[in-house]
């Protein structure tokens, strides 16, 4: 009778380790391959991890200028247009100065904004983005106070859907 | 997670488990719907983090009460359900209120550092096993006394 009972418990044990497991390898697997390969540094919400806050390094001659904040947003060439288009129709706390690094040729962009080539990711490293999984150009954002420091970086594959995320970190500036 | 089976009249024991299985739908349901909303944010990493940390806590602390009480804690499936939404507390104020992470929210079952230990979400994923396991060991003492 007791030891049906302890088989009943190790049961239930065993059926929550194997539930959870796999669904810990599912979400493993459902990463793509521009996502961090350390998912806790990616869109962490907290401003100043690690290594910052540190000096911004300059992107364009006003970008980033003293007494306005910068959002500088990383993009690989392909999604340049979503990206422009998903910014042009946002508004964002504190009318940050934007700016697009884009790992290629530059293009163009919707609503103005400046796009800056970056085709040997000397921007994205002196920002020290992250290397995304596939090993290719980070696609994230980092975010600059008017003191000229980066309190925020991240790489963020989804950006265009969450740019409610870069108005939170920029209220936290 | 299952309450005593201290062989109670059959129409007590259905009510029991009436009642076990409606809070473990609702239980199921609540977390489903989390981490469904996780997923919509695209912070799958964040569901697992917080729930099995919140969990855990929770089953350890479902272990001392019904040790102390000498009696299966009510509604089993609740207590994670709890200690999760504690847990994850921050991320309702990030996402409702736009209120980013602060190093003080680490009051919140360690809502900051717990992402940052070494192993990750395998490490919590153990802990939860583990917490479980004290959990069941506790019932099973119980049912051990009753006989």
């Amino acid at each position: 009778m007791r030891s049906r009972s302890r088989r009943r418990l190790v049961g239930v044990w065993l059926v929550v380790a194997v539930g959870l497991g796999a669904l810990l390898v599912v979400a493993r697997a459902a990463e793509g391959p521009l996502d961090d390969l350390d998912p806790a540094y990616q869109r962490p919400g907290l401003l100043d991890l690690g290594a910052l806050p540190r000096p911004a390094p300059p992107v364009t001659g006003e970008v980033p200028a003293p007494g306005s904040e910068a959002v500088v947003f990383f993009v690989r060439p392909d999604g340049l247009e979503a990206l422009c288009d998903a910014v042009a129709g946002t508004e964002l706390a504190g009318e940050p100065d934007l700016v697009v690094v884009v790992a290629g040729p530059a293009g163009s962009c919707a609503g103005d904004l400046p796009v800056v080539a970056d085709p040997a990711g000397r921007l994205a490293e002196g920002y020290g983005l992250r290397e995304p999984a596939d090993g290719g150009p980070p696609v994230g954002y980092a975010v600059v106070d008017a003191a000229g420091q980066i309190r925020y970086r991240t790489l963020d594959p989804e950006v265009n859907d969450l740019l409610s995320e870069v108005d939170t970190i920029l209220r936290a500036v | 997670m299952s309450e005593s089976s201290s062989a109670p009249a059959a129409p007590v024991a259905t009510a029991r488990v009436m009642r076990l299985c409606l809070w473990c739908v609702v239980a199921v349901l609540i977390e489903l719907g989390l981490y469904l909303s996780y997923r919509g944010h695209d912070a799958r990493f964040h569901w697992f983090t917080h729930f099995f940390v919140g969990s855990a806590v929770a089953l350890l602390v479902m272990s001392v009460v019904a040790l102390h009480t000498r009696r299966p804690v009510p509604v089993p499936l609740v207590w994670p359900v709890l200690g999760h939404l504690y847990a994850m507390f921050p991320d309702l104020l990030f996402s409702a209120s736009r209120v980013a992470h602060q190093r003080w929210m680490d009051v919140f079952l360690g809502h900051i550092s717990t992402h940052f230990v070494p192993g990750r979400n395998l490490t919590w994923y153990v802990v939860f096993l583990a917490a479980t396991a004290v959990y069941l060991g506790a019932l099973d003492r119980l049912r051990s006394r009753e006989r």
